[in-house]
């Protein structure tokens, strides 16, 4: 399966910004024919928009594999 | 053993020189002062305590091969014994050997381990990979109490929050620290993170001392994915931070270095899509120009002029046409007027010619017709067999015969035949 098919959501966010950025490049080389610079062009602003939208919705996730995280200590305590 | 001969100041220093030589000792203190210039024939220092200090002479090559690099504040251990400078008339300590003391002891390790490390070629810059400018996954090493840990995880969540992270808490002080510290890595480490931050709190040397241990330093060296070290403060350099492939001053710039800031990407969006609009209205420009120049051609523009003679050509060949057919028409349905009058004519007389020549046959069959002869009143003799008789020999005397007459026959015997030539 082609980057472009891919679906925008299972696509990582770098991958999506990787091919964001190849798609700029692609019509800024101007050798594409013009049906495929406007598909080019709507993939482009769809990964802008599903970039946009997880950076603002990003909620990190945080796993202990070993240890237990404790309360962060107060400046009094720090070492 | 006194003497009454008062002494020249040189020979008094001389015998002071002598009895000074004679002591000594082996002394530890701290560096205060500390002179060594490419020039000199020997390096220079001052070593304290709380109470005193002391001028110490080292020859360069003794200093030199002692492998250790002075700076005033370290704990010295030196032995050697005193000596006078004749020429000012001052003491001075003539170190004959120098080492470390206390920390300074750790340090010489470290140092030692560190040119082994080096010699091997594990600091060489380029050993050290790139991390993803984005990474999915962040693993981190560190004690899951203190500052550290909460400083990476602060700074992660309000730089990058899209990241998954993993943390391994261990402990980072103490005789079992470099093992756990190196499991801690390799379990991180399957996790399959993009990138490995280890990272620890400021402390004191003997605090920092497991990553300075070769058994963390050689993890990390092993470690499948790149690994940011911030352990300490600045200036603080541990083994595990020179042959980290990127190595950050503090727990919180490694997390700053392991990933892009959420307002940067931000802002590299903003600019894709600048980007990407000025792309698209650039090509669509382009493919506008190529067509405005394509009908700013005189083909286009000025159709009528180019096709003009064209179209008089084809004009004139239209008439030419139109007037060439009716002539031509007419010349062929003269033509074939003649041909079906003649045809007509030739039909006609062809139907006279027969319809006369069949009369004619008709009555030269009735001619013909022996019927048409007996009607005259001939008659026809035949034997029995059919046969005509035109000759009498041809019949016997006895033999019957058949007249045929116009109108029947009649039955004969022959009774005599007489020949007769015509």
């Amino acid at each position: 399966m082609s980057a472009e098919e891919t679906d925008l959501g299972a696509l990582p966010f770098d991958k999506a910004l990787s091919e964001l950025e190849t798609i700029v490049s692609a019509l800024e080389g101007g050798q594409l024919e013009l049906e495929e610079s406007m598909a080019k062009y709507e993939r482009g602003v769809a990964l802008l928009g599903a970039l946009q939208s997880r950076l603002s919705e990003a909620q990190q996730k945080v796993t202990m594999l070993i240890g237990e995280l404790e309360v962060e200590p107060t400046e009094a305590e720090s070492e | 053993m006194a003497e009454d001969r008062t002494l020249t100041v040189t020979e008094a220093m001389t015998r002071a020189k002598g009895a000074l030589e004679g002591i000594r000792v082996s002394v530890v203190g701290e560096v205060s002062e500390f002179a060594d210039k490419p020039g000199y024939k020997a390096a220079y220092f001052t070593v304290c305590d709380s109470g005193t200090s002391m001028s110490c002479l080292m020859w360069r090559d003794i200093y030199e091969s002692s492998g250790v690099s002075l700076r005033c504040g370290m704990l010295i251990e030196l032995s050697g014994h005193f000596s006078a400078y004749l020429p000012k008339g001052r003491m001075q300590f003539i170190v004959r050997s120098l080492r470390l003391a206390g920390e300074g002891t750790l340090r010489l390790q470290v140092a030692q381990l560190a040119r082994r490390l080096e010699a091997e070629g594990l600091m060489a810059p380029e050993r050290k990979r790139t991390p993803p400018r984005i990474p999915s996954r962040i693993g981190v090493v560190t004690s899951p109490r203190g500052k550290a840990v909460h400083d990476v995880l602060r700074t992660l969540r309000r730089r990058f929050p899209l990241a998954e992270v993993v943390v391994a808490g261990v402990a980072v002080e103490g005789v079992g620290a470099p093992d756990e510290i190196k499991r801690a890595i390799e379990l991180c480490a399957a996790q399959g993170p993009d990138v490995i931050l280890l990272v620890r709190g400021g402390g004191s040397y003997e605090d920092l001392m497991p990553f300075n241990s070769e058994v963390v330093a050689r993890a990390v060296v092993a470690c499948p994915v790149p690994v940011v070290s911030g352990i300490g403060h600045e200036p603080d350099t541990t083994l595990a931070d020179m042959v980290a492939d990127v190595r950050a001053s503090t727990p919180t710039a490694a997390a700053e270095a392991s990933a892009p800031s959420v307002a940067e990407l931000r802002e590299t969006l903003r600019r894709e899509r600048r980007l990407l609009g000025r792309a698209l209205i650039n090509r669509l420009d382009g493919v506008h120009h190529r067509i405005e120049r394509i009908q700013q051609r005189p083909l286009f523009k000025e159709a009528h002029a180019l096709l003009g003679q064209r179209e008089q050509l084809l004009d004139s060949l239209g008439i030419r046409l139109r007037q060439s057919l009716p002539r031509r028409l007419g010349v062929d349905a003269t033509a074939v007027e003649v041909i079906r009058g003649r045809m007509v004519r030739i039909g006609r007389t062809l139907v006279e010619r027969h319809s006369r020549r069949v009369d004619l046959a008709g009555c030269s069959l009735r001619g013909l017709s022996p019927l048409a002869i007996l009607e005259r009143g001939y008659a026809v003799a035949t034997t029995t067999s059919g046969q005509i008789i035109r000759d009498p020999e041809s019949i016997r005397e006895g033999d019957e015969f058949t007249v045929r007459v116009a109108r029947g026959r009649i039955e004969g015997v022959a009774k005599s035949t007489t020949r007769e030539e015509p």
